[in-house]
């Protein structure tokens, strides 16, 4: 049955790539990426542990297993926090197959392996080999039950997520529960790099070992095992070897309680507000445009996925800042600078660029539906432009009042609206456009919420930098206006640069409304068939 | 090619069955005709207008009932019928009046508050033939519509068409249930691999094929034998 699985990923994969254009140009852009960053993490890792391993061999075995640990809690994790890796198989097409619960978790963990990301922890285990090579005989046992820690783990994480998601007091949480998994993971990243660059790798290592904790941790009981091994003591290294099949078996037993879990419960229904329900949308603003909005709006707060991109995304900015301001050492103080305030309308770009970038991929199926109704390309662009602005325009005041209230710059809080203007309108602007020539097809929501292609995730943000820069570039000249005025004396009247900066933003977004509903009528089959999920 | 050549004119006022095999190129046709797929070759229109010329003149005077309910599944079924309202420029009071009397038509009051998500097949399929109507369009275009319903559910769509045909609507539907095409349709088509074989009217294909009821028909019509009785599980 394992063998079956293997083959039935192998085959969806394969036809995927040949009868899919997006796959075709993705599989190879994401097979280079990611060998690129395999090779990367190995040479860095071999320079490491190479220099430790000659210079101290306590900070060596503690450097190795800090770093099977981080490389086990960055793959579990990022596919939730930023973007999925991997197409999973869908375990509730096999559900009403003759297979058990084991043969399943097995079955799917060893079909994981079918996926381009897998060349990343095989390239580093090959490194890892490289520089524990006195171990030799306990390497691939120990390597090949890291490997499984690692498909295991991350679907198991996958899952208990998706399943937190399926209750509805879940939904309400998950937000606060991954922005508690991006806030983590970065004050993790900062207070390592900050020990790091104060006291030295080897120190660091030395003052703290994880490897007297690997009982308890399950990668790092793997790299033990490899690390006892090649230091000559066999009991140790068979006894680590055995706690870390045990974990990985206790892993696969609860992912596997979890999935038939998923697979026999039904997740409950949301409810929707009070006023929605008694009014439908007959309340508030009427028209094709307003309707449209309001109808997005709706979605940004019921779908626990766009509710993430508002509400995470800023809060973990939000954190960026306050963890740079605090932890900024020779970083210029934010505090003296009486434009703090005005980075807010840039900083929010981040949040909002999932979806400005992809308006019509948050259709998914329903874009057949709204594709049959009479309003004109540009009115519904318009409609889905004035949510994001509302979204993008909430946010900024959030975050300059903020960043007023911090700094104590009050002075120029007033020209944030014109800079948000332009900001928002460059955004609006380069996202029309790309919305129309690029759309992404996002991943269907089933037991896996975060089941979505390699090659989708790749193009997504090969789209999104590309685009991220495009912005950056187009909001060079109000920017600029903005700092001759802000920074540096007056040079530029005040009321002229907030004049011009609003015109900017206003005529770039026309100019773009204008090019984008024309190719938005013409392209309007082909877009319906880029974002639906068949 | 899904579909080849096909030279279909339907007459104000006909109740017209799109008829075929699975994968003859019923949906591919339809997606077509309302905009959702682009011909290679020749025009497709309502009326005056051509549907790849004026999409917006041709969307404004057709209602669509899709074979995969593609709705939005975290609207309510009253969001759904509001929004469609909207999109078709009717008044607030129209719609809201509109909203409330085809809920309580199609049964759908109590849960017109709960999310599409959560609603059956029977009454995702009631609360899109309510989108499709709601702004009263003089052709429908309806894919499978008695697809997964109940007896009961089946019955009322049937009674809403025939009073929607009766008021001079003209009606293109696909649809397997061959009792209903009989009863319902005033001219069928039948497609095969993607090609307008035949154009009858019911009792005139059930003539022309020979039989006496319009399954047979049907049957006989794409190639097969309505006398066929082999079975697998006796071998």
């Amino acid at each position: 049955m394992v063998r079956q699985l293997v083959e039935l990923k192998a085959r969806l994969t394969w036809n995927g790539i040949r009868n899919d254009v997006q796959r075709r140009i993705g599989f190879p852009v994401a097979m280079l990426l990611l060998t690129w960053v395999a090779i990367w993490l190995a040479g860095k890792h071999l320079a490491v542990a190479n220099e430790l391993a000659t210079s101290n061999g306590a900070a060596f075995n503690s450097y190795m297993g800090w770093a099977a640990l981080f490389f086990f809690l960055g793959w579990v994790t990022l596919p939730v926090i930023i973007f999925p890796l991997d197409e999973n198989l869908d375990p509730q097409q096999l559900a009403v197959l003759p297979i058990s619960g084991n043969q399943m978790v097995q079955g799917l963990t060893a079909a994981s392996l079918v996926a381009p990301a897998t060349i990343v922890p095989v390239v580093l285990l090959g490194a890892n080999a490289a520089v524990l090579g006195a171990g030799w005989w306990m390497i691939l046992p120990a390597s090949l039950i890291y490997i499984g820690l690692l498909m295991v783990g991350a679907q198991l994480f996958s899952a208990f997520v998706s399943a937190i998601l399926r209750t509805r007091r879940g939904r309400d949480i998950a937000t606060f529960m991954i922005l508690g998994l991006a806030a983590g993971s970065f004050f993790v990243y900062r207070s390592v790099a900050t020990t790091v660059s104060s006291i030295g790798m080897e120190q660091a290592a030395l003052n703290h070992t994880i490897m007297d904790w690997a009982v308890l941790v399950p990668p790092v009981a793997a790299q033990r095992a490899i690390t006892e091994a090649a230091a000559g003591s066999v009991l140790s290294a068979l006894f680590f070897l055995t706690v870390s099949t045990g974990w990985l078996l206790g892993f696969a037993y609860v992912w596997r309680r979890l999935l038939g879990w998923m697979l026999t419960t039904p997740a409950e229904g949301s409810r929707p507000a009070a006023r929605a329900r008694r009014h439908g949308m007959a309340s508030g603003a009427w028209g094709v445009i307003p309707t449209l909005a309001r109808k997005e709006l709706r979605f940004y707060v019921r779908d626990p996925r766009q509710r993430l991109v508002w509400t995470g995304t800023v809060i973990f900015v939000g954190l960026a800042i306050a963890g740079t301001i605090m932890g900024a050492t020779g970083v210029f103080d934010l505090r003296e600078r009486a434009w703090a305030p005005l980075a807010a309308p840039i900083l929010v770009l981040f949040v909002g660029l999932p979806i400005a970038l992809n308006l019509f991929g948050w259709e998914r199926n329903a874009a057949s539906y709204l594709f049959v109704l009479p309003p004109k390309p540009h009115q519904l662009l318009i409609g889905k432009n004035i949510a994001v602005a509302i979204g993008l325009t909430i946010e900024t005041f959030i975050l300059a009042i903020g960043l007023a209230w911090f700094t104590g710059q009050w002075s120029w809080i007033w020209m944030v609206i014109p800079l948000m203007v332009a900001a928002v309108g460059c955004q609006l602007a380069v996202g029309n456009f790309v919305s129309v020539i690029t759309p992404l097809r996002l991943p269907r929501e089933g037991t896996d919420v975060f089941a979505q292609s390699t090659e989708q995730g790749c193009l997504a943000i090969v789209s999104q930098t590309v685009s991220f820069f495009a912005i950056g570039l187009l909001l060079v000249p109000p920017a600029s206006l903005m700092v001759l005025t802000v920074d540096f004396g007056q040079v530029i009247a005040p009321w002229f640069t907030a004049l011009v900066t609003v015109a900017y933003g206003l005529i770039l977004y026309l100019l773009s409304l204008l090019v984008s509903s024309r190719l938005l009528n013409r392209r309007l089959p082909e877009v319906m068939a880029w974002v639906q999920i068949v | 090619m899904a579909v080849d050549n096909v030279d279909l004119a339907i007459q104000p006022g006909e109740f017209y069955g799109l008829l075929g095999q699975n994968g003859a190129g019923k949906t591919t046709t339809i997606k077509t005709i309302v905009g959702l797929l682009r011909p290679n070759a020749g025009t497709v229109g309502i009326g005056e207008f051509n549907t790849w010329k004026s999409p917006t003149e041709v969307k404004a005077r057709i209602g669509v009932l899709p074979e995969e309910f593609n709705l939005y599944e975290r609207l309510t079924g009253a969001e759904l019928l509001d929004f469609t309202a909207a999109m078709h420029g009717l008044t607030r009071s129209e719609a809201a009046t509109r909203r409330d009397e085809l809920l309580e038509l199609l049964d759908l009051t109590t849960s017109g508050a709960k999310l599409i998500g959560d609603y059956s097949r029977g009454m995702r399929k009631k609360v899109a033939l309510g989108a499709a109507i709601i702004h009263r369009p003089p052709v429908l275009f309806l894919d499978e519509p008695f697809e997964g319903v109940d007896a009961v559910s089946g019955r009322l769509i049937r009674n809403l068409l025939q009073q929607a045909a009766s008021g001079g609507t003209t009606i293109v539907f696909s649809s397997h249930e061959m009792h209903l095409v009989g009863k319902l349709c005033t001219r069928v088509g039948i497609m095969v691999e993607g090609r307008l074989i035949i154009e009858e009217t019911p009792d005139g294909l059930c003539e022309r094929t020979g039989m006496d009821n319009i399954e047979d028909a049907f049957i006989a019509a794409v190639g097969g034998d309505p006398n066929d009785e082999s079975s697998w599980y006796a071998s």
